[in-house]
């Protein structure tokens, strides 16, 4: 099918494999492939993009479901290098280990400000709860949603343990 | 995902309906996906066309209304259940079953009336839907017609639905509006995860009824009981409609356990 989708601020005109999946698009076709591949079936959140501002699973949108929309992926999340909000707090907290969950995490955690830009440690893991991350036990991370949104304390860090 | 098939994304009520009287079968409505593309990729569906009701107006609805009561539209998500004031302050019992579904990205592109069509028995928005005495509106080229939630379950993904109908709303009655309530949905992880069991329970205007997940080949309704009945006189009620099995999540024996310890907590919660 023809359509046209704004792809991080850019818009695309092409012709596209009606079966092809937002991931497949936005990796193969576009080239975009920060938006990593775990289990293609709504499950791990490694494939979480920006779509109408609410995050996705892009393994779960046909392609051709965007005809029309606007996607952000982890690719917009820098400005010309220099690490956004998020990303800076996921490296000062060392959020990252093999980093295969980190783009779908940002992702999700960006979704997660805007609707609540000081979230409890409750609703991080809520708000994380479709993004799996088998490395850092999760509370790297959430210490780093914590920072980004100026809630980082002594107290707050011995909240999260035992995640 | 590699089976081929058309799409088309309609935007009438009646060019969708008139494209779905053509397929019939061959034709799969799209509403969220979250369960339609994963059959898609395990090869259990191979749609000729996948017809997306999202470009509709007729179907983005969510609406309440004295007379008609909450009115929940093919195209509404589950996050948009959850953001409805009218929902929380007026059926809790639906946000909370809302809550439990999937995943946060999952509830922004999986729909209400899709968790019913698709008749999974752990759907997790049937229990506290049939507490709520909710009624499907139905909806072809042929004939419009409404039936009781708990009618429109025939088994493991089964459906009353034709080929060439489609679910057009699902409502919710204004007189279920207040109704106390609960869901308790047990699951491996304190994440995303499907039901082991889930159990509902609604108290309104004296009656009681349950509705219970992942405990037979279909969500089950069991109405007929009162605030007056003992727990025991209402957990030999659920013994007697429950019908689980063992299968990879957990046994049948552990289900009924654990059906039982949801009865009785929910009844001495639910004031």
């Amino acid at each position: 099918m023809w359509m046209s989708v704004e792809v991080n601020g850019h818009t695309y005109e092409r012709e596209v494999a009606e079966h092809w999946t937002l991931l497949r698009f936005l990796r193969e076709d576009l080239e975009l492939t920060g938006t990593k591949d775990g289990c293609s079936a709504g499950e791990c959140g490694a494939c979480t993009v920006m779509l109408n501002g609410q995050a996705v699973n892009a393994c779960m949108v046909l392609a051709v479901e965007t005809d029309g929309a606007v996607v952000e992926t982890i690719e917009a999340e820098a400005d010309d290098g220099a690490l956004s909000a998020v990303q800076a707090a996921f490296a000062r907290n060392y959020a990252v280990q093999c980093g295969y969950c980190t783009a779908g995490m940002v992702m999700s955690v960006r979704e997660l400000l805007r609707r609540n830009p000081k979230p409890t440690v409750d609703e991080i893991k809520e708000g994380i709860e479709g993004n799996l991350c088998r490395c850092t036990g999760y509370q790297q991370i959430i210490e780093a949603v914590l920072d980004v949104s100026g809630q980082l304390n002594a107290e707050t860090k011995g909240e999260v343990r035992y995640v | 995902m590699n089976e081929i098939f058309k799409y088309r994304a309609p935007t009438s009520r009646a060019e969708l309906l008139a494209v779905l009287a053509d397929h019939g079968a061959g034709a799969k409505v799209l509403a969220g996906g979250t369960d339609l593309l994963v059959d898609i990729r395990n090869g259990l569906c191979r749609p000729e066309m996948v017809l997306n009701l999202k470009k509709v107006d007729d179907f983005q609805g969510l609406s309440w209304s004295q007379t008609d009561g909450l009115i929940i539209g093919p195209a509404v998500t589950v996050n948009e259940i959850l953001d409805d004031s009218t929902v929380r302050d007026a059926f809790p019992l639906l946000a909370e079953c809302g809550r439990t579904l999937a995943s946060h990205q999952l509830r922004n592109r999986a729909t209400v009336v899709g968790n019913i069509a698709h008749a999974s028995p752990g759907a997790d928005m049937a229990p506290g839907l049939m507490c709520l005495g909710a009624r499907v509106q139905i909806g072809s080229q042929r004939r419009q017609r409404e039936i009781p939630l708990e009618e429109f379950f025939t088994g493991v993904k089964r459906t009353a639905l034709s080929p060439d109908e489609i679910v057009e709303s699902i409502t919710v009655p204004a007189s279920s509006a207040g109704a106390r309530g609960s869901y308790r949905k047990l699951k491996r992880i304190d994440g995303h995860d499907l039901a082991l069991v889930g159990v509902a329970l609604a108290k309104h205007e004296g009656a009681v009824r349950l509705g219970i997940a992942s405990a037979a080949p279909t969500p089950l309704l069991i109405g007929g009981l009162f605030e007056e009945n003992s727990p025991d006189q209402v957990l030999a009620a659920v013994r007697a409609a429950i019908r689980p099995i063992s299968d990879l999540r957990c046994s049948k024996e552990y289900r009924e356990h654990m059906i039982g310890v949801y009865v009785r907590r929910l009844l001495e919660e639910v004031r």
